[in-house]
């Protein structure tokens, strides 16, 4: 009875450990692709125009958009920047319809739409340069 | 952040099925005669690593997978020491628990006391004063001096100051130009480190010594400015290899010993033929727990509990445990990468390396790839202060992971 059972085991034993090395790998490909950048699919995205190594916090070269991104000093942000000059909650970006529109959420120094500080909903075109505090993002959707 | 989709749930929960199946086997294995205790530890084991794991995603905003892949290897070691005898199963579980305590409290100490790069000489002092504890109080086992016990437990000092070799390496390489001014600041440094590699010597304890000598020539390798450092280190290493072959007689025994092991099949090459022997008897799949021989081997549940593992549960959960070690230091480099504090990057490579270079020369040991020095496998063979040791050095490395953020919070705060 209990050889069967050893036998039958030792494969088992076997799937588990490789199954166990298989998710972790999938986990850190996951990561590092969330890392490295976006995946190719992803049409809407944020991409930083500051030289990375220049900001001293840590910050992703892009960030993907999906539906509603809040971006902020806070952790409950969708994107968290350390950046002194960025309020807890800065600005969001809200899509409508397959539009996008940039909205300022009473930050202390105000989010800049192409240079122009912006005051209600903007909406957002590809190419468009959003910059909050020290940072700037360039708004690509294709 | 996109991190919150990616929790890895999946994984905890196969190395809860994988302990769960483990002590269902052990139920039948066991029949009636399973005692209270041994089943009460085995739920026990489940249940603190599963927590642990849970707890640890709670608290640390750092890397989640290094805990898990070494709470993956230390089952598959425990499984394998209880069933070659299973009192030492218990004291490891027990080793284990306290491991995990030492892991958090680790982690909590670095997360909440700062400023550890500047105590060198303490580091410095506190490896003299181990060293002189061996030499004092060492008893011999297994040919090297390398034990120590007070009141009935026994440790070994070296596998602190393994630990205490990586941050005297950080303290320093984070901190070149306090040493530059000095004459000779470099050297300094070297003659320590040579100093430490000299005592083991002394105490026979070469898979140490190489140990040491690997942490040492990768990271001066990777921050030392002066590359000329680099050459004469690697050619002492070679004067020094040939000097110790020709001066000592055990060191040139296992090496006779790795040539041709079938010569000296009585003695000095018993233990590795031995290994080789069940590694070729477990075949790819294992004989199956509890079928094997493990017992013909010597020393199994240390130093060579990784071909009691390939006997019994084949050479596929082998390749398996290399693959683990491999992820564990790939992630161990990437926290490297990612860390912002020049000392806690080269923490991080540091225990990175000694994890890979530990687990390296004792696999590659039994396998007969290199010469075999007695070294325990990290998290996975029996051993109260290599467990400890290995568990602390994982809470450096899960701190190491998650600096940047303190850091941040620490700004805030500021402003």
């Amino acid at each position: 009875m209990y050889n069967i059972l050893a036998i039958l085991f030792k494969y088992i034993f076997i799937i588990i450990i490789y199954l166990f090395i298989f998710s972790i790998i999938r986990l850190i490909y996951l990561d590092i692709r969330s890392m490295e950048g976006i995946s190719s699919d992803n049409r809407v995205y944020l991409k930083l125009i500051n030289r990375k190594e220049s900001l001293p916090y840590k910050i992703k070269e892009y960030y993907s958009i999906d539906k509603n991104i809040t971006l902020g000093r806070n952790n409950q942000n969708n994107i968290v920047v350390k950046d002194p000059f960025i309020s807890k909650k800065h600005f969001q970006i809200i899509e409508d319809e397959g539009e996008y529109y940039l909205e300022d959420l009473n930050s202390a120094n105000g989010t800049h739409l192409n240079g122009d500080k912006i005051f209600d909903a903007m909406q957002l075109e590809d190419g468009d340069i959003i910059r909050a505090g020290q940072i700037e993002f360039l708004f690509v959707n294709r | 952040m996109s991190k919150k989709g990616i929790r890895p749930k999946s994984p905890r929960n196969l190395l809860f099925v994988f302990e769960i199946l483990a002590l269902l086997l052990l139920f039948v294995y066991e029949g009636d005669k399973i005692d209270r205790l041994t089943l009460g530890t085995g739920i026990g084991l489940v249940i603190i690593i599963y927590l642990s794991n849970y707890i640890l995603t709670k608290i640390s905003y750092g890397d989640n997978y290094i805990f898990l892949i070494v709470t993956m290897l230390i089952s598959i070691g425990i499984v394998m020491i209880y069933r070659i005898d299973s009192s030492l199963g218990i004291k490891q579980l027990i080793w284990l628990s306290i491991g995990i305590f030492l892991f958090f409290l680790t982690y909590f100490i670095l997360k909440y006391i700062r400023g550890w790069k500047n105590f060198i000489y303490l580091y410095i002092i506190a490896s003299y004063i181990l060293f002189f504890i061996t030499f004092v109080f060492g008893s011999r086992k297994g040919g090297a001096i390398n034990w120590v016990s007070f009141g009935g437990i026994a440790f070994q000092p070296a596998e602190i100051t393994k630990l205490l070799v990586i941050f005297i390496l950080a303290s320093y390489y984070s901190d070149t130009s306090r040493w530059k001014e000095l004459k000779y600041g470099p050297y300094y440094l070297m003659g320590i480190i040579y100093s430490f590699i000299l005592l083991l010597f002394l105490q026979r304890d070469l898979g140490t010594a190489l140990v040491f000598y690997g942490i040492f020539i990768m990271i001066q390798f990777i921050y030392e400015e002066d590359r000329k450092l680099v050459l004469y280190n690697i050619g002492l290493f070679a004067i020094g290899g040939i000097l110790g072959y020709t001066l000592f007689d055990h060191v040139k025994i296992r090496f006779q010993a790795w040539l041709n092991p079938w010569k000296y099949i009585e003695r000095q090459g018993y233990q590795i033929t031995q290994s080789l022997f069940a590694i070729a008897e477990g075949g790819f799949f294992g004989r199956g727990l509890g079928l094997g021989y493990p017992d013909f081997i010597p020393v199994v549940y240390t130093d060579f509990i990784f071909s009691a593992i390939c006997e019994e549960m084949g050479v596929f959960t082998g390749i398996g445990i290399i693959m683990l070690f491999m992820i564990l230091v790939y992630r161990g480099f990437k926290i490297a990468i990612s860390q912002e504090s020049l000392f806690y990057k080269i923490l991080a490579l540091g225990i990175s390396i000694l994890f890979g270079i530990q687990s390296f020369i004792i696999l590659g040991g039994v396998l007969k790839m290199i010469p075999l020095t007695g070294l325990t496998l990290p998290f996975v063979s029996y051993g109260g202060s290599s467990i400890l040791s290995s568990f602390i050095a994982l809470g450096v490395l899960q701190i190491c992971s998650e600096e940047i953020k303190i850091k941040e919070e620490f700004d805030e705060q500021r402003d």
